[in-house]
Order: structure tokens, then C-alpha cells, then sequence
């Protein structure tokens, strides 16, 4: 036992070892249970009936059919529906309105004794509505987009700066809607014990669907238990409660039963959120040595009438990225009568990298310069949109290291001049950042008489491996071997902690849980290592840790190269090789970290080459709402893929010295593998996904082929 | 829903013509997904995964009788010299797990223009077996489809099986899509030649309502072989007879706009396509002597 102090975490085993998953085997053999995996004695089963139209106000419910199915129990719509408080969130207001804000949107739940009749009941449920014509497009010309406070930016005099470049880049780029899809859909069992809610929740933050449901249902928080203890992937859409939650719990209260609901694949495009379209204008004002003098990023882009407030904030990795004494950064949305955007995997990061990172790369060969110099040139001091230092900032470091991996020494900047056959080779490269930020967060941790530690902390698996490297950290802590203690999290009755969201949840999480384990070393040695009989127990709270604010732009950094191959006679552009080499703190895990990055690389090479969605125009939702027609790369899609860090020391982040990983891996790599078809064809993918038969065309008209 | 699971193929052929328009179910892979998209819903299922002969396949003189639910993980492993063609079409569905549930049988079923075995068929040449209590009749596989996922099974009839036949020469199987697997074919084009009869079979899916076969061009690449003598001397194919060949391909091509890719590039895939799979069968054709020893 060693007397650990509120300092940094003792670095050395097993912090910083490829500790494998401790729910690896519940996870393999199937006894890790998740949210529909619970079925309470009397459980009823709910199906959601969408709304048939994008706009309009459903006028009659005709139950009658569905409630001549064989185990029919009810069929809940806005004129029956419990009526609910205020969360703070119009989604969750759900069945409390005859008003339709978008195509899919639950207008109905049909609860019956099995899963296929509910199914049933849904078929036969019969929505009159008057429909009115929705808004569906977004134009640079609409004459609803605004810019809401804090979305623009502006220092110097960026026009005349512009003006007055000797090399100028100006240029839109496009990303189609982007569906998050995590493997497990969201699911809810909702059952009420006395006046006490107990739900089984898909979240990525359970604390926050305890408070939205204790809103809603008028209830206190400590009257609604909400346990999210393994969920299925989220990459942001379970960052939120959503609506299948808080239907789950109503459709309880009706049937006075529990009722689980699992939402079919197909409707969360309509009801999880995903990443809205953006429409970016990028211009760059440099001299010929490739300083960039002005950089204006603006974008476009839309939300929903039930979420105002949101946006695509893409041009906020721009304000910090590369330094310039004039600058403008600008996001306009429009509400539009289309489902609710929301968090998607980096939002606002991973969609405004995209553009910038592919603006240089046009600017490198504006200037005939590589791009790594580029880069390099353009490095700033401090945080250029605040002034303040970066605790730490190796991105130049991660270029030039990734660099020497990759064999970017050779490279002949020169497009469209590789040949292999009927293929065209070309490489490419584009720098990742994501914020590090921290919340606060609250631990517990207890010291058993016989021997022995329990670490308790409503943290969330969504299968990062949080719940492992939280026993790391409390271990190292507590120095002991993460087998000598237990941990803990996914559910509200622990101590309240943040989400696993914004790549804050180690960071925030581990914080908690290391004060806590040393603040029990600390009790453990006045009682000369000596456990009293009832143990010892300690709970903290790192709020008052957080309040200093110290002046820094905290960030992680990395950079991404790929090499690809275009057939030039189908245009089919696939990717060789993809390497990520990242500057994030200390790497806690590298076993579940390597995981993490290589995740979101592969999905920012799916971003690049194949997912994309459309919203369609006649019916106002997603036709793509199902995995066979929403392309995520397969295995097959992903050759040579390697992952590689930086030993970064940052004292100034939190007691481990990390910085969060869950998004940085995503952002930048779509434009790293466009960046490699213009080096490969001489084409520029302006627009994603980067498909064979707008790639062809392309090389067509350019005479490339 | 009634859910039928006759015991053997005479049951079956009971349970079809009692319940005409009960939807036969295997692997599950296609009706799976209709029902789960809400596509359609029959009023009945009838469930063939009782009977074993239809998991069984047998090599024949002249042809493979495959039964219709021999899964396609079975075909790559078991068949790829009689069925070579059918072998690499069967690569590309989906993935591991749909390839050890789905069969041909499924796909002739559902009759969709993208479904990848259809090509390889046509290319080889196939008769579809299919029987009622009526009695059975073969039916040849370019007859078999008859419109948009519409097919010549009468509504008291399933499928027995196919019978393939056995390759005696090179098969080449090439699709066009956005990801490396699990996709459905932008465009598909199989190629069969057949040495000891020097004629070649040539099918093209996902860019016609029906998978099709290219009549002129296949008589076409017979003629230009034959006439140049290549057959025997294994000569390279010139570029004009291949890119001629290619047109002759995309001529019977009939494609539309859709959300995998337009009618426009389909066609021009579908020509790169067969100039690619008659470079490859050719080249294997010259370097393995197919045939041509005893020609």
C-alpha cells in the first residue's frame, strides 16, 4: 500500500498495461446482459408507428384493427398518452402533441403481450393526417439559415487579406447526412415499482436519462433508477436519452406492466440523431511560401424544429488549427422539417477537418510545396482564435513521425502519375485534434476488513473499455493489482458521473476515481494499514478540482496517411493502407486504445469512400435506413491499418496525464484518403463519399484516362 | 402467420399445394429481410430446412445436380472445379454468415436482377428442377426469370434443385460495387468458356429487370474465335474482337438510375467488366491448355 497523494497517478503497471477487457468473456459468451436483455416477470413489448409524413397534424388514430390482434394491450398516441413535464429536450415530448415535426417520428406505440403482436398492432394502426408542404432543402440561399451567437468568429481584416494573397484557395466542400448505426439499437425495459421508476437503458450516460425521465414524469431523480451497464456502441447517439426511453416508461405507466421497446434499425435515422449535411466554403489567402495569411471557414447547415439549438458546429476545430493573422470562421443553420440531427462521432470536428484538411492539401499544390511543410509552416505559437498556450500541441511531430513510417520521404508530389496496371497509386495526408476536455465527476471507493476494494462510479462501457482502465487507474492508485479490486459502474444508484461522450469520459472518470482511491490509501494509513472491521469508505467529488481555470487550449493532436488505388477503368477507389500516429497524453491501455483509434479510423475511411445518405426530397426522411444500403466498410475494405502514439507528457490535463481518444481517430482521415485519390487521379473529391461513379466521370472529363 | 415444416420433399409438395401462396423458406436470408422490413408478410411460411436431400449435391457425367439449399460457404469449398463460376459469385455474397445460411435455390426464388448466382448460371448453362404434386419439369434458367423478382414457378411448385453443368473450361465472376463485401452488385457479368464445344455462355446481372444473357455478343466472341483460328492456336485475343465483344455485352444490358449507381456508368462498368473476365478466361484458357491438347 503506498501513501498516494492528490498528485499524478503512479505511472507503471498496471496503468499503462494491455490489460485486456475485463467483460471480455461476459461480453464473448453472451452473459453480458444489455438493455432488452431484460425481461421483468409480465413483460409487455412496445412497437413504435412513425409518422407517414414529414409535416402536418395527425387528425385520427383508428385503434380499432390493432386492438383486434390476438394480445393487443393498448394503443398509446397523443390523445391518450400520460401527459408528461419539461426536459428541457421537444424529442422526448413524445405522444403529447397531434403535431408532426418530421417523417418518422412516433405518432403511436402499440404494447402487446409478445414482440410480434405489438409488431402487428403496429401494421394495423391507422394514421389520418393533414399533411403541409415541409421545408426539406438546404441552399446557401435559404432564406432561413442565421448565425446564432458564438457561431462566427473574426479577427484582422480577413477580405483584404484574401484579396491581397499571392495564392489563393477557394473552395466548397459537401458531406452527405452520416448515420451513427451503432451495432446495438437503442433499447429500453421500463418497469414502475410502487411510484419508483426502474429502467434498463442503451445510454452512453444514464445520469442524465435518471434526470429527463424524473422531469417528464414529475418524479424526484432518486425515484428513477436507470442502469445502462453494457450497451452496444453509441458514437453519440445514445449521448442523449431518447425518445425510446421515455415511450418505454409511459407505455409502463399505461399497461401498469413492465414494457420493453427496442427500436428497429430502421428508425433511428429518424429518432437517434445523426450528423446533418454540411455545405462548406473554405478559403485560404497565402504567399508563395505557403504562409497562410487568411483562413475564413463558413458552413451551412440545418436542424429541426424539436432542436433549435443544434448544430453542426464544424468550423470549431478551424479556430485553433493553423495560425493567420486574419481569420473568420462562420455557421449558419437553417431549421428544416427533417428528423433531429445530433451527436455524431467528433461532431463539428470531424466535419469541418474534412474541409480544411483537404483546403491545404489544394493549397500545398497551389504552392507546389509538401504538405507536411505546410503544415509545419503554419504552426501556431499559441491558440490562435484565444491567444492562450496549448498544454501540449505535437502535431508537427506527428507528422514528421508519421512521415518516417509511412515513407513519405520518396514521395513524388506530381497527381495521376502512378500506375500499377489498370490502377492509379497516390498517397495522402491530413492532421487530427480533438478537444481534451474534463467534467466533473463524482467515485466512491471502499476498503473491506478481509482485504479487497470495490471502486463504484456510474461510468459507461459502450465498449471502449472504460470499465477496465477505470480498475487500471483505481489499481495503480491504490497499489494493488487490478485483480484485488472490484469495479463498479452502469447504473444511477452509483456515485453521478458524466457521460461517455465528447472523449472526456476517462479523463473525467478517472479523475473521481483516482481522488477517491487515494483519499482511501490516505484513511487506510491512519489506521497504520489497518482496515476496521466495517471497512472504510470514501466518496469525493472533482468539481471543486475543475473550477480553476488556468488559461490553456487543451487538444489532442495526430495525423493520418493513406495511400489508395483508383481503377481507372471503374473508378473504384479503395484504400491500401491507413496510418494514424496520434499525440493524446499518456495512453492508459494500449490494448483497448489501439482499438478505439483504429475504430475511428476505419470509420473516417468509411466517411470517405462509403457511407453516405440521402434526404430525400418527396417523403422527408432517410432511404437509406438499414446496413445493406447504408455502406460501412467491411473487413474487406480495411488492408494494411496501423495505429501508433506519441509519448506525450502533459501535466496539466488530469491526475493520469491522457487525453480522451474516441474521437480523434475519426477526424482527419477522410480527408487524408481524398487527399490520396487527387494524388492518385489529379481528381479532387470535393464532395463524400468519394464513389466509383462520380470518381470516374471526374478522371473522364479531366482527360485522366 | 402459419409456420409449415413439412418432414420430407413429399410433404412439402403437400403443404405448396395446399397453401399456394405460402412463401418456402430456407436459409432466410432474402425472406428474412422482407419480412423484417415489413416488405411483405404471407400468410404462411413453409419451412425446407427438414429436408435433407435439398442440402445435397451430386457431379454427374455432364452436370452438377446442386440441390436448391446447399449453402454457398459449401459451394466455394466443395465445388470450385465443377463450378467455378458459381464458386466466385458465391465469394461475394454477403458475408461469412449469410453465405453458410443462403443457397441458389433462394436466390432463384426471390428472382431479384442483383442476386449474385444468377450470372454464373446463365454463363454455364442450368436447368432449374423444380416439382409440384402435379409432377416435375426442368425449366432452363434463361427461361426461369420472368420479370422483376418474378419467376416461372407455378404457385404449387418449389425448387428442387439445378443442374449446372460441368465446367470444361475457364469461368471468371466480376461485380462492381461501393465496398469490398457485402454489398449488392452495382453491376455483376460471369463469363463461361467451353472448349470442347468452342462456344462460350456469358450472364449479366443488376443492369436489366431480369438477369440476362448476351446472345450476340457470345455468338459474336464464338464466330471471332473460331475464325481466327484461336481456339487451337491459343492466340491472344485482339482488342478490337474484346472491345466489340464488349458492346455486344452492354447492348444487352437495359439498366436504370438507382441509388447504387446510374444507368450510364452501369453500362460502362458492365463493358470493363467483360473485357476483364474475357482477358482472365482466356489467359487461364492459354496457360492451362484447356481442351486444347485433345482438340
Amino acid at each position: 500500500m503506498t501513501g498516494t497523494t492528490f498528485g499524478a497517478v503512479p505511472w507503471g503497471p498496471p496503468l499503462g498495461e494491455p490489460v485486456p477487457r475485463l467483460d471480455g468473456r461476459a461480453k464473448v459468451t453472451g452473459s453480458a446482459r444489455y438493455a432488452a436483455d431484460h425481461t421483468p416477470a409480465g413483460c409487455a413489448h412496445a412497437w413504435p408507428v412513425p409518422a407517414p409524413v414529414a409535416k402536418g397534424t395527425v387528425t385520427a388514430v383508428h385503434r380499432a384493427a390493432a386492438m383486434a390482434e390476438p394480445g393487443a394491450l393498448s394503443v398509446l398516441a397523443h390523445d391518450d398518452a400520460p401527459r408528461l413535464g419539461d426536459a428541457d429536450d421537444r424529442t422526448l415530448a413524445v405522444l403529447q402533441s397531434p403535431r408532426i415535426a418530421h417523417r418518422g417520428q412516433v405518432v403511436a406505440l402499440a404494447v402487446a403481450e409478445t414482440l410480434p403482436a405489438a409488431r402487428a398492432m403496429a401494421a394495423a394502426v391507422r394514421i389520418e393526417c393533414a399533411p403541409v408542404p415541409p421545408d426539406l432543402e438546404l441552399t446557401p440561399e435559404h432564406p432561413r439559415l442565421v448565425t446564432p451567437e458564438g457561431a462566427e468568429s473574426a479577427q484582422g481584416d480577413f477580405p483584404a487579406a484574401f484579396h491581397g494573397a499571392q495564392v489563393r484557395i477557394d473552395a466548397v466542400y459537401s458531406i452527405p447526412p452520416l448515420h451513427n448505426h451503432p451495432m446495438e439499437p437503442h433499447a429500453a425495459t421500463a418497469q414502475w415499482l410502487g411510484g419508483r421508476l426502474v429502467v434498463f437503458d442503451s445510454s452512453q450516460g444514464s445520469n442524465a436519462v435518471r434526470d429527463a425521465l424524473a422531469a417528464l414524469f414529475e418524479l424526484e431523480p432518486d425515484q428513477v433508477s436507470v442502469v445502462s451497464e453494457h450497451v452496444g456502441g453509441g458514437f453519440g447517439a445514445k449521448g442523449t436519452p431518447r425518445p425510446h426511453v421515455v415511450l418505454a416508461a409511459m407505455a409502463a405507466m399505461a399497461v401498469n406492466r413492465p414494457v420493453k421497446l427496442a427500436l428497429p434499425r430502421g428508425l433511428l435515422p429518424a429518432l437517434t440523431g445523426y450528423r446533418a449535411s454540411t455545405l462548406q466554403r473554405v478559403r485560404l489567402g497565402a504567399d508563395t511560401e505557403g504562409r497562410v495569411r487568411a483562413i475564413a471557414h463558413e458552413v451551412d447547415t440545418y436542424t429541426s424544429p424539436l432542436s433549435p439549438d443544434w448544430r453542426e458546429r464544424a468550423t470549431q476545430p478551424t479556430r485553433s488549427l493553423y495560425a493567420a493573422p486574419h481569420r473568420l470562421t462562420r455557421e449558419r443553420v437553417a431549421p428544416l422539417d427533417v428528423p433531429s440531427p445530433s451527436w455524431m462521432r467528433a461532431p463539428g470536428e470531424c466535419s469541418g477537418m474534412f474541409a480544411v484538411e483537404s483546403a491545404m492539401d489544394e493549397l500545398a499544390v497551389a504552392c507546389a510545396m509538401d504538405p507536411i511543410e505546410l503544415r509545419a509552416r503554419n504552426e501556431p505559437d499559441v491558440d490562435p482564435h484565444t491567444g492562450r498556450p496549448f498544454s501540449s500541441r505535437h502535431l508537427v511531430e506527428c507528422l514528421r513521425a508519421g512521415a518516417d513510417r509511412f515513407g513519405w520521404a520518396d514521395r513524388d508530389p506530381a497527381p495521376a502519375m502512378r500506375r500499377q496496371g489498370r490502377l492509379l497509386i497516390g498517397s495522402g495526408v491530413a492532421a487530427s485534434t480533438y478537444p481534451a476536455e474534463v467534467i466533473p465527476s463524482s467515485a466512491r471507493a471502499h476498503a473491506n476488513p478481509g482485504g479487497g476494494f470495490l471502486v463504484e462510479i456510474n461510468a459507461t462501457d459502450i465498449g471502449t473499455g472504460a470499465r477496465t482502465v477505470l480498475a487500471q487507474i483505481a489499481a495503480s492508485t491504490l497499489g494493488i493489482g487490478v485483480d484485488e479490486l472490484e469495479i463498479d459502474i452502469g447504473r444511477t444508484d452509483l456515485p453521478r458521473a458524466p457521460l461517455a461522450g465528447g472523449s472526456c469520459g476517462t479523463a473525467s472518470w478517472g479523475w473521481a476515481v483516482h481522488k477517491a482511491c487515494g483519499e482511501l490509501s490516505r484513511r487506510i494509513d491512519e489506521h497504520q494499514g489497518a482496515v476496521p472491521a466495517g471497512g472504510l469508505t470514501v466518496t469525493v467529488d472533482t468539481t471543486e478540482d475543475l473550477a480553476t481555470d488556468d488559461q490553456y487550449t487543451r487538444r489532442s493532436f495526430g495525423a493520418q496517411f493513406a495511400e489508395v488505388a483508383v481503377d481507372v477503368d471503374t473508378g473504384e477507389a479503395r484504400v491500401r493502407r491507413l496510418l494514424g500516429v496520434f499525440a493524446a497524453g499518456r495512453i492508459l491501455n494500449p490494448r483497448t486504445a489501439r482499438s478505439q483509434l483504429l475504430g475511428g479510423m476505419i470509420m473516417g475511411l468509411s466517411m470517405a469512400l462509403t457511407e453516405t445518405s440521402t434526404l430525400d426530397l418527396a417523403f422527408g426522411d432517410h432511404p437509406e435506413r438499414d446496413l445493406a444500403s447504408y455502406h460501412v466498410a467491411s473487413c474487406a475494405d480495411v488492408r494494411e491499418i496501423d495505429v501508433h502514439w506519441l509519448a506525450e507528457e502533459d501535466s496539466r490535463l488530469n491526475p493520469m496525464g491522457s487525453k480522451g481518444i474516441g474521437e480523434l481517430g475519426i477526424v482527419g482521415t477522410a480527408a487524408a484518403v481524398t487527399n490520396a485519390i487527387h494524388h492518385a487521379t489529379g481528381v479532387r473529391v470535393r464532395d463524400l463519399p468519394a464513389q466509383p461513379d462520380a470518381l470516374l466521370e471526374a478522371m473522364i472529363a479531366q482527360g485522366r484516362i | 402467420m402459419e409456420f409449415l415444416r413439412p418432414a420430407d420433399w413429399t410433404e412439402a409438395l403437400a403443404a405448396k399445394a395446399a397453401h399456394p401462396s405460402a412463401v418456402p423458406i430456407a436459409g432466410g436470408t432474402d425472406v428474412m429481410v422482407e419480412i423484417n422490413f415489413g416488405l411483405r408478410r404471407p400468410d404462411a411460411l413453409i419451412d425446407l430446412n427438414r429436408i435433407v436431400e435439398l442440402r445435397e449435391w451430386e457431379v454427374g457425367a455432364d452436370t452438377v445436380r446442386l440441390g436448391a439449399a446447399v449453402p454457398y460457404s459449401r459451394i466455394i469449398d466443395e465445388l470450385p472445379t465443377e463450378l467455378p463460376g458459381l464458386a466466385l459469385a458465391a465469394h461475394t455474397v454477403g458475408s461469412p454468415q449469410i453465405r453458410n445460411r443462403g443457397g441458389v435455390g433462394g436466390n432463384l426464388g426471390a428472382a431479384s436482377p442483383a442476386g449474385d448466382s444468377h450470372p454464373p448460371l446463365l454463363a454455364a448453362g442450368a436447368e432449374v428442377e423444380v416439382a409440384s404434386v402435379r409432377g416435375t419439369r426442368r425449366i432452363p434458367v434463361e427461361e426461369f426469370y420472368t420479370g422483376v423478382k418474378r419467376n416461372a414457378l407455378a404457385p404449387d411448385e418449389l425448387i428442387r434443385c439445378v443442374h449446372i453443368k460441368r465446367a470444361d473450361g475457364p469461368q471468371q465472376f466480376s461485380k462492381v460495387g461501393t465496398r469490398n463485401a457485402m454489398v449488392i452488385a452495382v453491376c455483376a457479368f460471369g463469363l463461361a468458356l467451353h472448349p470442347a464445344t468452342r462456344t462460350v455462355g456469358t450472364g449479366l446481372g443488376s443492369v436489366a429487370p431480369t438477369p440476362v444473357r448476351a446472345g450476340a455478343a457470345e455468338r459474336f466472341l464464338e464466330q471471332a474465335l473460331d475464325e481466327a483460328g484461336l481456339w487451337d492456336s491459343g492466340g491472344v485475343v485482339p482488342p478490337a474482337v474484346a472491345g466489340k465483344f464488349a458492346d455486344l455485352v452492354v447492348a444487352a444490358a437495359n439498366p436504370i438510375d438507382d441509388v447504387r449507381g446510374t444507368a450510364g456508368y452501369r453500362r460502362h462498368a458492365l463493358a470493363v467488366l467483360a473485357r476483364r473476365t474475357l482477358d482472365w478466361v482466356w489467359d487461364e484458357y492459354r496457360g492451362k491448355e484447356w481442351g486444347r491438347a485433345c482438340a
